[in-house]
C-alpha cells in the first residue's frame, strides 16, 4: 500500500467527501508536528551537549505538541474507526439487543464528544490568562484541540446515526 | 454505588462496541456528574494525563519501529537470523523467534513486530512447506518479546502509572526475562517443527553469516545509539527515542537506500494513528484513576486480597490469573493504565518491587495479545498469514505454555528480573 | 460535610502528618461539621491542577508550595526571587506578620484563602563535580531548574546553562552526566537518592519558599464565625507542628547524607550570590511595578 492509498478518494457523496478531508486534514497537521517533535529534540541534545545552551523551550513545547498530535489523530481515528474496541460480545448477542448497542455506542460518542468539546473550550477559557512557563503563550492552548476532536467527534458520530436510523450499517457507510 | 456505576457505564461502553479509550471517558463523565464533582477537573485529568515528560517517547518509539519497517532494517535482521540458525530442523521457526528479539530490542511494539516480521517471514515460510498456523502461532507469540525486551513503549506507559518507577531500570530489568520468554518459545518452536516434520535450511556458510551480519550492523547499531547515548549522558532514555527515530531516518535513506518519500510519509502516518490511540487511551484512563482514588479502589482490593490469602505464592498467582482472563478481553495499554494503580500496592504490599511487577506485568499482558477474542497480534497476524483466528488459536497452546512457563519463573524468581538494575544501581 | 484536600507528599513526610493531624483536629473542633480527609501521594493531580481544582470546587483543601503558584497569583512570585528571605527565621517572621496577610490576600482574590504558612526548608546547588563557593564555580556547568523563568535566568546570571527538565528524569541524568546539578533541599535531596549520583552539596539556600495550608473561599464562606476561627487555629497548630518536623527531617536527611560521604560546605561569603542577581531583580520589578513596595518591605525586615 502506498501513501497516495491513504488519502481519500473523491468518489463520495459531498457531506462524506468533506468529513473525509476534515479526518485527512488532521492526519496531516498532527503528522507535521510529529515531524516537529522529533526536530526539536534533536535540537535540545545538540544545544545543551554540543553548545552547551540548552534551548529551554523545548520540553515545554514538546509537551504542547503531542496533545494536538493525540487529539487530532483521535478525531481522525473516530472516522476511519482506528480506535480499539472490544465488539465480540457485542457481534455474538442476538440482533435486536446487538442493534440497540449499535445505537448506544453511537449516543456514547455523542455525548463523549460534547462533553470534550465544552469542557475543553471551559478549560481553555479558564486558563487563557495563564502563560505556559518557558514558552509564554497561553496556557489555553493545550486545551484547543480537545475543542476540535471533540466537535469532529460529534459530527462524525451523528454521521453514524443518521446511517443507523436509515437502517444502514454505519460501518458500510462512514 | 458511585463505584458500580463507574463501572458499569465504562461496561455498557465496551460490550455496546465503543472504543475503549471513549467508554473510559463516558464512564468518567458519568461518575463526576454522580459525584457531584465538577465535571472540568475529570477533563482536566485528560488533559493533563497526556502532558507527562517521560510519555513522550512512545511516539518517538513507535516512529523509529516504523521507519525502520518501511526502510529495511527490519528485512535485514531477518535475513542475519536466518543465516545464524536457519540450518536447524524446523529453522524458520527459530529464526522468526529470533528474529523478534533482534527486532524486539530496536523497536518498541510488539504489534509492529507482528506486522513486520509477519509480513516478512511468513511467505517465505508457507513457500518452504510450513503450515499457515504454525507460521502465525510463531510470529505472533514471538512478538510478545518487543513488549518486554526493552525499548518498549508499554514499559513507559507502566512506569508513568506507576508513578516515578525509573523507565532505565525498566527496561534493563526486562532484558534477561525477554530473552528466557524467547528461549521457552524457540524450543517449543523447535520441536513442534520436528514433530511436524518441516525441513531445515542449509547452513549458508561463515562467510555469508558474517556478510548478513555486516550488512546488518547499521540497523543493529540503533540500539548502540538508543543504550549507548543514554549510558554516556549525551540524553536522557526519552531523548534517545527522538534520536533513535532521527537515526533510522539517516540509515534507512543514506546507507540502505530504501526509505522512500513514501515510506516516509505512511510511517508518519501509521506513527500518528498509533500514538494517537494509545495517549487518548492514557488520557481518558486517567479521568477514570482519579475516580478510583477518590472511592480509594486500590486499598480496598489490597484488603480484599489479603482476606483471601495471606500466603504471597498464592496472592501472586491469583493476581497473574487475574490479569491474564483481563488480558484475554481487553487490549495491553489500557489494561496497563487502570490495573497498575489497582494492583501495584497489592505486589508491593508482598514487598514485591515495582520493577519486577512491573516485567510481569507485560509478560502478562503481552500474553493476552495473543489470546482470543480480543488479541491486537492475533488479529494481525492471521490477517498477514491470512489464516483464520478459530484455525490458528487450534494449535496454539504450546506457544501460550511457554510464555507461562517464562511468566511463572519470573514471577517466583526474582533475580531475572531484579538481577541487572541490581548490578546497575550497585555499580 | 467531607472536606477533600490534596496533598504530593508520601504519608511519613512532615507536611503530611501535619495535614492529618489538622484533619483530625478540624473534625473534633467543629464536632464533624467539617470532616477533611486527605488524598496524599498527589493522587487527584499536580499541583497546578489542584489549583484549579481548590478554586473551582473540587476540592476543599490543600497544602500548596508558593512556587509553582506565581502563574496563577504573580504576587507570590515575589517568594521565588532567589535570596529574598535571608534565612529560614526571617522567612517565618515574614510569613506569620503582616507581609504574610498581603500574600494572604493577594491568594485571597483567586479564591484561596491561607490559613498557615508551612515550611519548605531551603534549596541549595548539588552537583557532581565541585564544591561551589562563589558564582565563578558555577560557570558553564548544567544545572537543572524547575520550570519558571525566574530559575532560568538565576542559573543563567551566574553563569550556569539552565536546563529545565522533567523530575522524574533527574537521577538518571545526574548519573549519566546529562546535566551536572540541580538544586533542592534536604530532604528531597536525600529522599529522591540524588546524594548518591551527585556528592557536593553548597549551602546557597537561594530559594527560601514557602507553603500554605489553603482552603477554597467557597467550602470557607460556608462555615459559621466560629467554625473558621476554630480551623484557622487548627491550621496555625499544625504549621507549629510541621515546621518542628521539617527541621528534624532536615537535620536527619542532612545527617544521612553526610555519613554517606557528600561533600557539604558552608558558603562564606553570599553577596557575590545576590549581587548577580540584580537582572533578576531589575527584570522582574520592571515587569511587576506594583510589586516593588512588596520585595523592599521583606528585604528591610529583621
Ligand atoms: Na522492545
Ligand atoms: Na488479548
Amino acid at each position: 500500500m502506498s501513501f497516495a492509498e491513504l488519502i481519500p478518494p473523491p468518489s463520495r457523496h459531498p457531506v462524506l467527501r468533506f468529513f473525509d478531508l476534515a479526518a485527512f486534514a488532521c492526519m496531516v497537521v498532527a503528522g507535521l508536528q510529529l515531524v516537529t517533535l522529533i526536530s526539536i529534540f534533536g535540537w535540545l541534545v545538540f544545544g545543551r551537549y554540543v553548545l552547551n545552551d540548552t534551548p529551554t523551550w523545548v520540553e515545554q513545547l514538546a509537551l504542547l505538541l503531542v496533545v494536538w498530535i493525540t487529539f487530532l489523530g483521535a478525531a481522525a481515528g473516530v472516522w476511519t474507526r482506528a480506535h480499539l474496541s472490544v465488539d465480540f460480545i457485542r457481534e455474538a448477542l442476538p440482533p435486536p439487543i446487538r442493534r440497540l448497542l449499535y445505537w448506544l455506542a453511537v449516543i456514547g460518542m455523542i455525548i463523549f464528544g460534547a462533553c470534550l468539546a465544552w469542557q475543553g473550550w471551559g478549560l481553555a477559557s479558564g486558563t487563557w490568562a495563564r502563560r505556559i512557563p518557558m514558552l509564554g503563550i497561553a496556557e489555553g492552548w493545550r486545551a484547543v484541540p480537545m475543542v476540535i476532536c471533540g466537535v469532529l467527534t460529534v459530527l462524525f458520530s451523528c454521521c453514524h446515526l443518521v446511517a443507523l436510523m436509515r437502517g444502514q450499517d454505519p460501518a458500510e457507510v462512514c | 454505588m458511585g463505584l458500580s456505576i463507574l463501572f458499569g457505564l465504562f461496561a455498557l461502553g465496551l460490550i455496546s462496541g465503543m472504543p475503549v479509550a471513549f467508554a473510559l471517558g463516558l464512564a468518567t463523565v458519568g461518575g463526576f456528574l454522580y459525584e457531584g464533582l465538577p465535571l472540568f477537573i475529570g477533563f482536566q485529568r485528560i488533559l493533563s494525563g497526556i502532558s507527562v515528560f517521560s510519555l513522550l517517547a512512545i511516539p518517538f518509539f513507535i516512529f523509529a519501529g516504523e521507519l525502520m519497517m518501511q526502510g529495511g532494517i527490519a528485512t535485514r535482521l531477518v535475513r542475519l537470523a536466518s543465516s545464524a540458525v536457519g540450518s536447524m530442523r524446523g529453522g524458520l521457526g527459530v529464526v522468526n523467534v529470533a528474529s523478534s528479539m533482534l527486532f524486539g530490542g530496536i523497536s518498541g511494539s510488539a504489534v509492529a513486530d507482528t506486522s513486520a516480521l509477519g509480513s516478512i517471514l511468513m511467505p517465505v515460510m508457507k513457500e518452504k512447506g510450513y503450515d499457515p498456523d504454525y507460521a502465525v502461532n510463531v510470529t505472533v507469540t514471538s512478538s510478545v518479546a518487543g513488549v518486554v525486551i526493552p525499548p518498549s513503549h508499554n514499559m513507559i506507559l507502566y512506569a508513568v502509572a506507576a508513578g516515578g518507577v525509573s523507565v532505565s531500570n525498566l527496561f534493563i530489568a526486562g532484558i534477561i526475562p525477554g530473552i528466557l520468554m524467547c528461549l521457552c518459545l524457540g524450543a517449543v518452536a523447535y520441536v513442534v517443527a520436528v514433530k511436524r516434520g518441516y525441513p531445515a535450511e542449509t547452513f549458508p556458510g561463515w562467510g555469508a553469516l558474517l556478510r548478513s551480519f555486516l550488512i546488518a550492523i547499521p540497523g543493529l547499531m540503533t540500539a548502540v545509539i538508543i543504550v549507548g547515548g543514554v549510558l554516556s549522558g549525551v540524553m536522557t532514555v526519552t531523548e534517545s527515542g527522538a534520536f533513535g527515530a532521527i537515526y533510522a531516518i539517516v540509515v534507512t535513506t543514506l546507507v540502505y537506500r530504501e526509505l522512500t518519500w513514501d515510506g516516509f510519509r505512511r510511517a508518519v502516518y501509521v506513527s500518528v494513528r498509533t500514538t494517537a490511540l494509545v495517549m487518548l487511551l492514557v488520557a481518558t484512563a486517567s479521568g477514570f484513576a482519579y475516580l478510583l482514588a477518590i472511592y480509594r479502589v486500590p486499598e480496598l482490593l489490597a484488603g480484599a486480597v489479603t482476606m483471601v490469602s495471606e500466603n504471597p505464592i498464592i496472592i501472586l498467582l491469583m493476581l497473574n490469573a487475574i490479569l491474564l482472563v483481563l488480558g484475554m478481553i481487553m487490549d495491553m495499554a489500557a489494561l496497563i493504565l487502570i490495573c497498575t494503580p489497582i494492583f501495584l500496592p497489592v505486589a508491593q504490599s508482598l514487598g514485591m518491587d515495582p520493577i519486577q511487577f512491573g516485567v510481569i506485568l507485560m509478560m502478562n499482558l503481552g500474553l493476552g495479545l495473543c489470546t482470543p477474542p480480543v488479541g491486537a497480534c492475533l488479529f494481525v497476524g492471521c490477517v498477514v498469514g491470512g489464516v483464520k483466528m478459530e484455525h490458528a488459536v487450534k494449535t496454539i497452546w504450546p506457544f501460550y505454555l511457554a510464555i507461562l512457563v517464562a511468566l511463572l519463573l519470573v514471577t517466583y524468581v526474582p533475580a531475572f528480573s531484579m538481577f541487572l538494575p541490581g548490578l546497575l544501581q550497585g555499580g | 460535610e467531607t472536606w477533600r484536600g490534596w496533598n504530593i507528599h508520601p504519608e511519613d513526610y512532615p507536611n503530611s502528618i501535619a495535614l492529618d493531624q489538622f484533619a483530625a483536629d478540624v473534625a473534633e473542633v467543629t464536632e464533624g461539621r467539617v470532616e477533611p480527609e486527605v488524598f496524599h501521594n498527589g493522587v487527584l493531580g499536580s499541583q497546578p491542577d489542584a489549583i484549579e481544582q481548590v478554586r473551582n470546587g473540587g476540592l476543599d483543601f490543600a497544602n500548596f508550595n508558593m512556587g509553582p503558584m506565581g502563574e496563577i497569583v504573580p504576587a507570590t512570585n515575589v517568594l521565588s526571587l532567589p535570596f529574598i528571605f535571608r534565612s529560614v527565621d526571617q522567612m517565618h517572621a515574614a510569613m506569620d506578620g503582616e507581609i504574610g496577610q498581603r500574600f494572604s490576600d493577594a491568594l485571597a482574590e483567586e479564591g484561596l484563602v491561607a490559613l498557615s504558612w508551612f515550611d519548605s526548608g531551603a534549596r541549595s546547588f548539588y552537583n557532581t563535580k565541585k564544591p561551589i563557593m562563589t558564582p565563578a564555580d558555577v560557570e558553564g556547568m548544567k544545572f537543572r531548574v524547575m520550570n519558571n523563568d525566574l530559575y532560568v535566568q538565576m542559573v543563567d546570571e551566574l553563569g550556569g546553562n539552565a536546563t529545565p527538565m522533567a523530575f522524574s528524569e533527574v537521577y538518571q541524568s545526574l548519573k549519566t552526566g546529562v546535566i551536572d546539578g540541580a538544586e533542592n533541599n534536604y530532604p528531597s535531596y536525600e529522599s529522591t537518592n540524588h546524594y548518591e549520583v551527585a556528592g557536593y552539596y553548597s549551602i546557597t539556600e537561594h530559594l527560601i519558599i514557602p507553603e500554605c495550608i489553603c482552603v477554597s473561599t467557597a467550602a470557607w464562606d460556608t462555615l459559621s464565625e466560629e467554625d473558621q476561627a476554630a480551623i484557622k487555629q487548627a491550621a496555625m497548630d499544625a504549621a507549629v507542628v510541621q515546621r518542628e518536623l521539617w527541621a528534624e527531617r532536615s537535620k536527619a536527611s542532612r545527617a544521612k547524607v553526610e555519613e554517606a560521604g557528600v561533600e557539604i560546605n558552608e558558603i562564606e561569603d553570599k553577596q557575590p550570590f545576590q549581587d548577580a542577581m540584580g537582572p533578576v531583580y531589575e527584570n522582574f520589578i520592571a515587569a511587576n511595578p506594583d510589586l516593588e513596595s512588596l520585595i523592599t518591605d521583606i528585604q528591610s525586615l529583621e
